[in-house]
């Protein structure tokens, strides 16, 4: 028996040796079958990805995955849909078991850095001279380290956007989104006295008030350097401009500005409650646009709704135009990718990545880092988003810090919201959390 | 003799296979967390031995002492809200009173549902808006006693303590019951005739009966008490602010929130042995009654 199995490994391993060279050369794979040579035997690639809300974005992308299987019948990619809460973790786990898909969505920035360390990524530089004429610098800096390119964006998602119902706004004697942080303050009070909810949000899951929320009030007082400055230890978050930034959470708490189960509604059931008008403004990402207004089927409702950025703070060194910006979606290689496999991924990545993708995209009014021209179809409600974003991005607080930071933070707000705990107690916990992850 | 040296035999290889999943799949997994956990590791990059490091760091943590206590009130309320009540409806049922069945399949539904959906049962009744309790209180006039009941720091744990109730003392009311049922209609026909009815009969009859039963019940509800997460997972995730978090959810958090597996395997091995040293006070404590 045992012998019988060893010796179909061997004819096995000596066909493949011989169709490898029959193959003129062409490049040796692990995977080949006996028959046919490598250039139209079949590949299978397997593939893991966060699409599993039905966004308009992520229908679209696996489209293009299904399309490129019907143009290239030999390759055939096994996809798995994890949800987003649990994706990072099921990944991570399966890199320490040595056993990564082929393909994979890789977050950009402080995500991707144990797996350069860990060098089980593979560098696409060869195939970079595609995308040259539409992706700008910036747009791939996220994916870029030492020089090395491993992954190139779909979107730009643009995380902090204030949503608002213009009618609402106009009731409390609003004409458009105040300017300044002491208006904004103003306007929440005569939106409370009017009997709804001014502000939206939904904490439960703890990342968007740290996400949305403190990325773009922690820029407006601290400028965009201030993150990076603490990960080098030339900045505390003890320093009174991002206590500032931490006491607005307190400042909107004593105005009651939040709807009252802030901690036990998630985010999706902020953004229909916002719907349901019993919120006048609401912060959330740019791809929820497409959900309130682009593919809204209440035209009118969706007119009404306002896009705007969190005003400018009294003294403050950001850039009160600058949105807090991170690209996503980029599609990372395993480095054990060899011969067949890998060239079929790097085929798929060519095509995935087509300028007709982010057309797709725009057309549906999707943010998109790179430099292609506007569909003719893209919606006005797009153009508004692009032109109220296009003034640079300030850092996504989680891109930027390490997971244990980021924990102290969003248990923190949650303390500030349930006033257990005030700014400056939670600015020294994020600092000495912040002092022990560098150890 | 010789039969009995076969069936020694035969029971063992009856139990091969099981003992070799439990091997697997139970000690084999504790004995690899108690190895990681003098480890500090991310899953990635290489392992550093750090000794006992994550063990004094996770007993130094607040929030974890906060889960301790936030694991004694549910075990508090598995021994007082659980038992006693799995207790009264096997009673109850044990009458043989008509449409027993109905009854029985009634009270025992809450265990057969998946603890997701029990959480999300729980939430709609706690919510603010629309939620059922608050309309309850509206409805009685007790308007004023509206509440966010899982997003109030202090009053987010006796929410879930009832939602863990009514969760799980279907399961020890089908044991109780089990229990009863196996008491033979004899002892009670010779209770009532030395004139114990009643309280009497259930005090000085039925419960010594079921002291077996009762110590099995008690090992299950602290083990269980500590088990316990998706309930609260899906209700609260822990928040607001650690307010109902547990230890297994700070375990959770630690080993995939913040990717350190070496700590979230200490905070593992501590569960097990808070556990271990609260089932022994539960064996202390009823063998010292009897």
């Amino acid at each position: 028996m045992k012998n019988a199995i060893r010796k179909t490994m061997l004819v096995t391993a000596s066909t493949t040796l011989i169709t490898a060279l029959a193959g003129c050369g062409g490049s040796t794979t692990d995977e080949g079958k006996e028959n046919g040579t490598p250039a139209n035997s079949p590949v299978t690639l397997t593939m893991e990805y966060n699409w599993s809300t039905p966004n308009v974005d992520n229908t679209i992308y696996k489209e293009r995955i299904k399309k490129f299987q019907e143009l290239n019948p030999n390759i055939k990619i096994e996809a798995q849909d994890i949800p987003s809460a649990q994706y990072r973790t099921k990944l991570r786990t399966e890199a320490a078991g040595n056993s990564m898909p082929d393909m994979f969505i890789l977050y950009p920035g402080i995500e991707m850095d144990p797996y350069i360390a860990a060098d089980v990524l593979m560098p696409i530089d060869e195939i970079m001279s595609n995308w040259k004429d539409i992706l700008p610098e910036q747009a791939l800096a996220g994916y870029k380290v030492n020089g090395k390119q491993y992954a190139i964006p779909t979107k730009m998602t643009f995380v902090d956007i204030v949503y608002y119902h213009k009618d609402m706004l106009a009731k409390a004697g609003y004409k458009e989104f105040p300017k300044t942080y002491d208006e904004f303050l103003d306007l929440v009070k005569k939106l409370k006295d009017s009997g709804v909810t001014p502000l939206a949000m939904g904490n439960k899951n703890r990342w968007p008030m740290q996400s949305t929320f403190m990325s773009a009030v922690g820029d407006r007082f601290t400028g965009s350097d201030f993150l990076p400055k603490v990960n080098k230890g030339e900045a505390k978050f003890t320093d009174p401009d991002y206590v500032k930034s931490l006491s607005v959470i307190s400042d909107l708490v004593k105005l009651d500005a939040f709807n009252a189960d802030i901690n036990t509604m998630d985010e999706v059931q902020q953004q229909d409650y916002f719907l349901q008008k019993k919120a006048a403004m609401t912060m959330t990402s740019s791809t929820i646009d497409a959900k309130f207004r682009g593919s809204n089927s209440d035209k009118a409702a969706a007119d009404n709704i306002g896009i705007a950025l969190f005003p400018a703070v009294n003294g403050g060194k950001g850039d009160p135009t600058a949105s807090a910006g991170v690209i996503q979606y980029g599609i990372g290689l395993s480095k054990s990718l060899s011969g067949a496999k890998k060239d079929a991924a790097m085929k798929f990545l060519q095509y995935f990545y087509q300028p007709e993708l982010y057309q797709t995209l725009m057309s549906k009014g999707i943010v998109v880092p790179a430099k292609v021209e506007v569909p003719a179809d893209a919606s006005p409600y797009l153009k508004e988003m692009l032109a109220l974003t296009k003034n640079g991005s300030a850092p996504v607080f989680d891109s930027v810090m390490p997971a244990a930071v980021k924990d102290v933070l969003e248990n923190g707000i949650q303390a500030i919201t349930t006033k257990q705990k005030t700014a400056e107690q939670l600015a020294k916990d994020m600092q000495d959390a912040q002092d022990k992850s560098k150890k | 003799m010789h039969v009995l040296k076969r069936t020694g035999w035969t029971v063992f290889i009856g139990m091969l296979p099981a003992l070799v999943i439990y091997i697997g799949i139970a000690l084999v997994p504790i004995g690899m967390s108690f190895y990681y956990s003098f480890f500090n590791w991310d899953g990635l990059s290489p392992m550093r031995y750090i000794g006992l490091d994550n063990f004094t760091s996770t007993l130094k943590d607040s929030v974890f002492w906060k889960g301790v206590g936030n694991n004694l009130i549910m075990m508090a309320t598995g021994l007082l809200g659980q038992l006693p009540l799995g207790l009264f409806f096997a009673l109850m049922l044990n009458r043989g009173l008509r449409g027993i069945k109905a009854y029985r399949s009634m009270l025992f539904l809450p265990v057969v549902i998946s603890a997701v959906i029990v959480s999300i049962i729980w939430g709609m009744v706690f919510k603010i808006e629309n939620g059922m309790l608050n309309g309850l209180l509206e409805l009685v006039g007790l308007g004023s006693w509206q509440q966010d009941w899982l997003g109030n720091p202090k009053l987010g744990m006796l929410s879930i303590s009832v939602a863990y109730i009514w969760q799980n003392y279907g399961f020890y009311m089908v044991i109780f019951l089990a229990a009863l049922q196996n008491i033979s209609a004899e002892i009670k026909e010779a209770a009532v005739m030395d004139g114990a009815t009643g309280w009497k009969q259930f005090w000085y009859v039925t419960l010594p009966m079921l002291k077996e039963t009762i110590w099995v019940t008690l090992v299950f509800a602290i083990s269980n008490s500590f088990r316990v997460f998706d309930l609260i997972y899906v209700m609260t995730a822990g928040g607001p602010a650690h307010n109902t978090e547990v230890m297994t959810i700070y375990m959770y958090n630690n080993a995939f929130q913040n990717m350190s597996f070496g700590g979230g395997s200490a905070v593992s091995m501590l569960i097990l042995v808070f556990s271990l040293i609260a089932i022994y006070a539960a064996n202390l404590l009823t063998r010292r009654s009897q």
